[in-house]
Order: C-alpha cells, then structure tokens, then sequence
C-alpha cells in the first residue's frame, strides 16, 4: 500500500450483482482493498429465510463463488478483501471461504465480524418476535481486522460505508473523535456502497454519458489521510464518473442534511465535490459530528403471504370490464376475504391502437393475509374459474401461483453500548471493540423538559 | 416568462427507499446558469408541491432539505411505501422510479433558466 493514498474498490452493491465484478476489479487496475456490499433490509429477510431452512446458511451465496474465483489473485495482488457477505452467519461464511481456500491450496487470513445479530436478545431488548434483528455496526471492528493482518474480512451488518471506512481507519490509523476524516471517509464510502450507481448506472442524465453497450465500470475511491478522496474507475471500463453521477449517489437514500453513522454523523451540507480530470471527481471538505447514542436496528418480521394476479383488458370500455371483474371477485372472495385486498388499473391502453399490446392494460389485485390459504388457492382458483364467464377478451398475464411469505421491516434503536461487537481473528482470537466514548443524544430515550425536541432517529 | 416543460428538463433525480419511506434527490444540470437553477430549484420544491406533483403524497408527511451545496435538494415522504418493500402492495414497492415519474411531471419554468 502506498503510505499517501488509500485505493478502496467496490463490487457489490446487492446481493445479486455483477458476479464477474471481482474478478473485473483485480485484473482492470490497481487497488489496495476491494469491498462489496450485499445486504439491503430485504435481503436480510432472504437471508433470515435461508437460515431458518438451513442454520449453516444466512449469508451471500453468491461472495462465496466470487471468493472461490478470485481469492488467489487477490492474495497474489495484495488487495483485501472486505464484505458484509456474512450477513445473518458470518463465522459461517468464514468456515466455508477456509474451505474454499483449503481446496485451492491457499492460506488467507480471514477475519469475521459480528455482534451486530440481536436476535436471541429480542426479549431483554424489547424487540418483538422478529426473524431477524441486526444492529448497524460501525467500522473499527473492520479496522481491528485489518490491523490484525486479515486478508478478508466478512462481516455481519454493519454500515455499507463501514466496509470502507474500515480500511481507511486501519491504513491512517485516524481515532475514534477524528470526526472530519471519518465523516470524508463515509460519504466516499456511501458513494462506493451502490456499485455503479456511482459511476453512470441508471442516471437521469444518461443521455450525455453516450451509453454504449460496454459494461459500466464499478466504482474506486483513492482515499487521503484527511478523508478527502478522487472517485474514479478502472481505466477502459464502460460508465463514467462526473459530478453528475457521484451527486445521483450522493442524494440516494438518504434521508436530511446529516447522514447519521455509529462512528461518526457527516454534514452532507458540507460536501465540496470538484472534477480533478475525465472520470476523476473528488470529494472534501466533509465535516463530522459525535454519532448518535444509538443503533439503528433492522427488524424483520413475517408479516403474512401475498399472491397477485393479473388481469388483461383490451380495446374498448376498459372501465367497464374492469367494474365488472372486480365485483365478481368481491363476491367470490366475500366468505373470507383477505386482509387486505389492493385493486389497480393502470390505464397503458392507447386509443385506435395498431398493435394488440398497445389497446391492453393490466388489473392488479395484490392481496395479503395471515393464513397462506386465503391468499393461494382461496384467492387464484375464482380468478380462473371466471375465464369463461367475465368481461370479453379475459385473460391473466401469468398462471396462478401459491401464496408466498412476505416480510415487514422496522427500524429499531438499541443503545450503543448494548451491542458487543467483536472481531475474530483469523488465529481464533477474539478482540472487543468498544463503543464510542463521545455521542449526540438522540432523545430516544425519553427526553427532560426543556431538552430540545428529539432529532430525527439514524438513516443509514 | 414562463413555459410549460417537464421537472426534469434541467432537473436530475434519483429515488429509493428506507423501510415504509421514499427519498427523491433532486440536483440541477450545473453546465449553465448553475446558481440561477439551485436558487430556483431550492425555492420550487416545498412540501406543498411535491403532494401536487405526485398526488398519492397528498396526505403523508413530506420532508425537504436544501442541500445547495450539491444543488440538491432532498426529499423525503414518510410512509409512500407502506410497510416496506416486502410487504408493499405499491406498483413500484422501492420507489426505484419514483424519480424518473417526478421529473417527467410539467412545471411552470422560468425561460430563462431553460
């Protein structure tokens, strides 16, 4: 690693990705650490699913083969690895990455992550009965890691920006009150934890980005020691890196001026983005604040089953026929009929249309219940037995299906100081991470009078 | 002067979601008259206006924060999404197109910004 510059790639922004996308990062440029995000609050009820089918499962599937194809090269590179792949099962993870590597004749130092899986403390914690319950874990367990000489570092949930925070605190050794270098390093880490989000993938602008076939390059950060960074790509790679496309990133998914973290709060607001030359667009002047007093929790319940249909309706008194299947449905479905039952018409349908899918437009009933029963058989079986007997021209868009489990995510709050975050070494031993001694509160909690009103809880 | 043409005309947009919410950034084209559009921009988009561009915002909480240094300006409507993508009966649970539907909206613009 070069002592001035810090380059952190990303190759993951879903569990679902661009699989090639580790292998495209090592071999198209130079890079110190290499990071993939793969865990949104959806994936962790997917992930809650596969681990209640399979204790040994609960994390990314997907990082495993990548780590399988990659993992030599990236140990012949020097580049670390750096993931949230764990996801609900990261000491399990490792155990089958050490597989992968035994298998391949490799010795990589791995590091897990965890803490963050609050699950079998819901009761003392107050949580409900939920599938799953993470707590958002900052980014010094990651350092720890790497500090400790990991050569890949999975972790359970943590921040996405952690995944390159974490490198970034390890390689310039910044404390936990060097509030401006971290608050630099989490906004270069939120532009990093969408993959090509940041470098021209789906961008309003994309007209001017003469969009070709070639695929969009994900994209790097090369981090300074004062948390300024140049966002760029691999040289040759489709995309491109403007202020256009680092700015899409920037205002995606978050929620006010400040972008709250367990290390550290960034002011948005002081974010100075500038072009440094074609497809290089740095990032300074970001200032930050004591964190909040709280995580940020994601709960996932099983709130029910859901089933859709789809109805087609074609050319003329598209009202009409749609009024007509929707009270034969209400009528059949009227012994027992779902919790919630959402009808709607979208009206796609063109006037004097010259191709049949032009005069069509879709019905849709979404319905969810409690009971898989009311929302399967129950709900599809009237929908077809009306085939012969609604509106001219009926037809569904797709066969019916079964109902399928749906689940509903909170965010919850849990103090900092609840949650053990720990590293495990990759010889085993295990190192605490200490929560943050300075905080903001963030009036959760129950607040005195004359206290400001409470802030706006963490939207990370 | 000012002329009928879609929001996104000179306006980029990205949206998403966080649980039951949606989040719309919204930042000018910055090639030409850069402070003119993050003036106006800054001054358009209120809460009142979001709930009459996207009329199923109408009775929710709708937060806007200026972020002018970015020419931004963020937009945050509380509950669009239900009870999050799993469980969103919503055409486009994660709000993933919300944006590109926001920004195809006409507004009165002035021409001088065009």
């Amino acid at each position: 690693m070069s002592a001035a510059i810090l380059r952190v790639g990303n190759c993951s922004g879903f569990y679902g990705d661009r699989l090639s996308a580790m292998r495209e990062m090592l071999e198209g440029g130079d890079l110190d650490v290499l990071t993939g995000d793969y865990l949104a609050e959806l994936t962790m009820l997917i992930l809650g699913k596969d681990r209640m089918k399979d204790p040994t499962l609960g994390y990314a599937r997907t990082f495993l083969r990548q780590a399988e194809d990659c993992m030599g090269l990236a140990l012949e590179q020097g580049v670390r690895i750096v993931s949230d792949a764990g996801g609900l099962n990261p000491a399990s993870l490792t155990e089958k990455l050490r597989e992968v590597a035994g298998g391949l004749g490799l010795t990589p130092r791995i590091a897990y992550v965890h803490g963050d899986d609050l699950v079998d403390r819901v009761d003392e914690l107050g949580l409900g009965k939920p599938l799953t319950a993470n707590a958002y874990l900052g980014a010094f367990g990651i350092a720890a890691a790497l500090r400790n000489g990991a050569d890949i570092v999975v972790t359970g949930r943590v921040t996405d920006a952690s995944l390159v925070v974490g490198p970034a605190v390890a390689h310039f050794g910044w404390d936990r009150e060097a509030y401006d270098e971290l608050a630099g390093a989490v906004v270069a880490g939120h532009v990093l934890e969408c993959g090509a989000h940041a470098s021209g993938g789906n961008f309003s602008g994309f007209r001017a980005l003469a969009p070709d076939s070639t695929p969009i390059g994900f994209p790097l950060a090369e981090i300074a020691a004062d948390g300024s960074s140049v966002i760029t790509k691999h040289p040759g790679t489709g995309g491109a890196v403007t202020i256009d496309t680092v700015t899409a990133q920037l205002v995606y998914e978050v929620q006010s001026q400040t972008y709250l973290g367990p290390d550290v709060s960034a002011r948005l607001d002081s974010i100075v983005l500038s072009s440094d030359d074609e497809n290089r667009i740095r990032i300074c002047g970001v200032r930050g604040i004591a964190p909040p007093d709280q995580l940020k929790v994601c709960v996932n319940e099983l709130g029910g089953f859901r089933n859709t249909i789809e109805f087609l309706l074609t050319g003329m008194e598209i009202d009409g026929k749609a009024d007509w299947v929707r009270a034969q449905m209400d009528l059949a479905l009227a012994n027992r009929p779902p919790a919630t039952v959402a009808w709607t018409l979208a009206r796609t349908d063109v006037d004097d249309s010259t191709t049949q899918e032009g005069a069509s437009c879709r019905l849709r009933c979404t319905v969810k219940d409690e009971d898989p029963a009311v929302v399967g058989k129950a709900f599809t079986a009237p929908a077809v037995e009306l085939g012969l007997a609604s509106y001219p021209g009926f037809t569904l868009t797709a066969p019916p299906t079964p109902g399928t489990p749906y689940g509903i995510y909170r965010p919850a709050y849990v103090d900092q100081a609840t949650v053990q975050h720990t590293v495990v070494h990759g010889d085993g031993t295990t190192e605490s991470i200490p929560a943050p001694t300075r905080t903001t509160h963030s009036g959760r909690t129950g607040r005195a009078a004359g206290e400001s009103p409470p802030r706006r809880p963490p939207t990370w | 002067m000012t002329r009928r043409k879609p929001l996104g005309t000179f306006v980029h947009a990205r949206s998403g979601d966080k649980g039951g919410d949606a989040n719309i950034g919204l930042w000018v084209d910055q090639s030409t008259k850069a402070d003119e559009r993050i003036a106006w921009l800054t001054k358009f988009i209120s809460p009142d206006r979001i709930k009459e561009l996207i009329p199923e915002a109408a009775e929710l909480d709708v937060e806007v924060y200026p972020l002018p240094n970015l020419g931004a300006v963020n937009v945050v409507i509380r509950g669009l999404l239900g009870d999050g993508v799993a469980a969103s009966t919503r055409f486009d649970p994660q709000a993933k197109a919300l944006a590109e539907w926001l920004r195809s909206r006409h507004v009165s613009i002035t021409e001088n910004l065009l």
